[in-house]
């Protein structure tokens, strides 16, 4: 199949894109957000061990991505654990791979005192996550939307104390756990000032909340009250800027109650998007939703017919944004982030 | 005077799957106490309770947590019987070797498998997390398991599965054992192309493709 021919050529730019979603407009096609975090690191050619701990190679990975993509977000991002991090769990870092949890800072319940908010000039990663932040927006913000993500109170929780334990203690000792999630809370409430102090986008990712791991009754209490205050926070403080949501992993139990934490925009995983436009669509753009495995095992072909049948489920296409279901894997063949963003250019279009 | 058996067992299942593990440590005494069967307390009723909560997880009202706890509540139960399991209770079990593939320390989908599998009735030999590929083989066939169970949730270590059934291949024992694989960002279709005999969604369908995979490869 050569689709080359038949792919119509933007004449839109990126961020007067993504602007038209947030002033009610109809943009020329719908975006594309394919959540390059850590594979910016192979547009550049760095390790990925070394993106992640030098702000100045993660910036300019990200610049790369996007000069070599045209993708229409840019996400500066290294692990979900970022927030914990800084606040004292212990990381595993690898040359040609994320960073993983390998010690959880909290052992017991009363360690939960010697818990402190990060401070962002030093604390863990935290300073080269700004510092990425701050080339990204000085670099291409006038040309595309730069965000920054972070992990919501009980995914940042789950970095601090093993989530095993944390899970049971929602049955077990609630009360803890709430005490927990306020302090996570409060740390999300700094980042999200850092960040909108930079001229970037927040984008709070709670992949523990997801409907793989809690039901729609802890949703609604250990995790839609506090993603609240974070969405509140970004609505009063962000000039403008909409609250953007990522939960990756299954998401269908949980819809009804993610409406309670008055998000923008859902970016979606392993869920049927159209489903989740019935539920949400009068309120929420939504994301999604290619199959990040997909993206590292399938051919352009296969990315291209996925895609297609996406925009195909959205219908009228408002609101929507076609993008992966979570991290495009680090390994992905380029030609196949290519194909889905030109799916978005061929299917994605209003007018047809 | 001790209890009837038909009601103690219902504490026992109903504490496993109401999450109440203290009513079960209760009924487990009091089985002791009154010398009632162990292996039958066992598995009427602590097993009864967790396959009772399966079923809710399965119908997606129970979730991650509550299936931690009922599976607490399970193994305290055991715990306390254990000892009074006379020898004539040891069966043979069908042995399954379980464990997250290197590179991955996400283990929880790999947890809710193995506390399903304690409850089928299969002989679990888990290997944890962030398990050597070459390790896999090594314990199936020293402890002579029939099935083997690979999970990951990243896609940087899915290949690692493929990799396991090649080791398998290059000794010539390939058809000697089940090969079944779970995680985030597998599905079948990554399933059917690594050669895999199968693939489960959730820790309950997990269970129902195990047995069904030793039933076949015992006809």
């Amino acid at each position: 199949m050569n689709t080359t021919a038949a792919i119509p050529a933007d004449t839109q730019g990126s961020l007067e894109r993504v602007l038209c979603y947030l002033k009610g407009e109809k943009p020329q096609r719908v975006a594309c957000f394919p959540l390059i975090l850590n594979h910016a690191a192979r547009v550049l050619g760095v390790p990925v061990g070394v993106y992640n701990r030098d702000g100045k190679v993660m910036g300019k990975a990200h610049v790369a991505a996007f000069r070599r993509y045209g993708n229409d977000l840019i996400l500066i991002f290294s692990t979900t654990s970022t927030l914990a991090e800084a606040m004292g769990t212990k990381m595993k870092f690898f040359d040609e791979d994320a960073p993983q949890i390998e010690e959880p800072f909290l052992k017991q319940h009363s360690d939960i005192s010697k818990l402190k908010l990060p401070d962002f000039s030093k604390d863990g990663r935290l300073p080269v996550y700004m510092e990425a932040t701050e080339i990204c927006v000085k670099e291409v913000g006038s040309e595309v939307v730069v965000s920054t993500v972070f992990g919501g109170p009980l995914t940042t929780a789950a970095a601090l104390y093993p989530v095993e334990l944390l899970t049971r203690d929602m049955i077990k000792n609630p009360a803890w756990v709430h005490e927990l999630l306020e302090i996570c809370t409060q740390a999300g409430i700094k980042f999200i000032d850092e960040i909108l102090k930079r001229g970037a986008l927040p984008i709070i990712v709670e992949p523990i909340g997801s409907g793989s791991l809690v039901s729609p009754r802890h949703f609604k209490e250990f995790v839609a009250p506090y993603l609240k205050r974070l969405a509140d926070h970004v609505h009063k403080t962000g000039g403008g800027m909409p609250a953007v949501l990522h939960i990756c992993g299954k998401t269908t139990p949980n819809f009804k109650a993610m409406l309670e934490a008055d998000f923008d925009i859902w970016s979606l995983d392993a869920c049927d998007l159209g489903e989740a436009k019935k539920v949400a669509g009068h309120r929420v753009a939504l994301v999604g939703n290619v199959i990040p495995a997909n993206l590292l095992k399938n051919t352009p072909e296969e990315i291209d017919a996925e895609a297609r049948e996406i925009c195909e489920k959205m219908g009228d296409k408002v609101g929507f944004i076609l993008g992966s279901g979570c991290e495009v894997p680090i390994n992905t063949p380029p030609e196949n982030i290519d194909a889905l963003i030109n799916a978005a250019r061929k299917y994605g279009r209003y007018d047809s | 005077m001790a209890r009837e058996r038909g009601d103690i067992l219902k504490d026992l299942m109903d504490g496993v799957f109401l999450m109440d593990e203290a009513l079960v440590i209760k009924a487990a005494n009091e089985v002791v106490e009154a010398k009632y069967d162990a292996y039958d307390a066992i598995n009427n009723g602590l097993i009864a309770g967790m396959n009772q909560a399966g079923v809710l997880f399965d119908k997606e009202e129970y979730f991650v947590p509550e299936l931690l706890i009922c599976s607490d509540a399970m193994y305290a139960g055991i715990e306390i019987l254990r000892p009074h399991l006379k020898k004539s209770d040891a069966h043979e079990k069908h042995k399954v070797v379980i464990g997250v593939v290197e590179g991955d320390t996400h283990d929880i989908g790999k947890n809710l498998v193995k506390i399903m599998m304690d409850a089928a009735g299969f002989e679990v030999h888990d290997l944890g997390r962030n398990v050597p590929l070459a390790s896999f083989v090594e314990k199936a066939k020293e402890v002579g398991a029939k099935l083997i169970c690979l999970s990951t949730l990243m896609t940087t270590t899915m290949d690692g599965m493929a990799t396991v059934i090649e080791m398998l291949k290059e000794e010539g024992i390939r058809d000697s054992y089940k090969v079944i694989i779970g995680g985030g960002p597998i599905s079948q279709a990554f399933a059917n192309k690594i050669g895999a005999d199968g693939y489960a969604d959730n820790a309950a369908g997990a269970i129902k493709l195990s047995k069904s995979l030793l039933a076949q490869a015992a006809a």
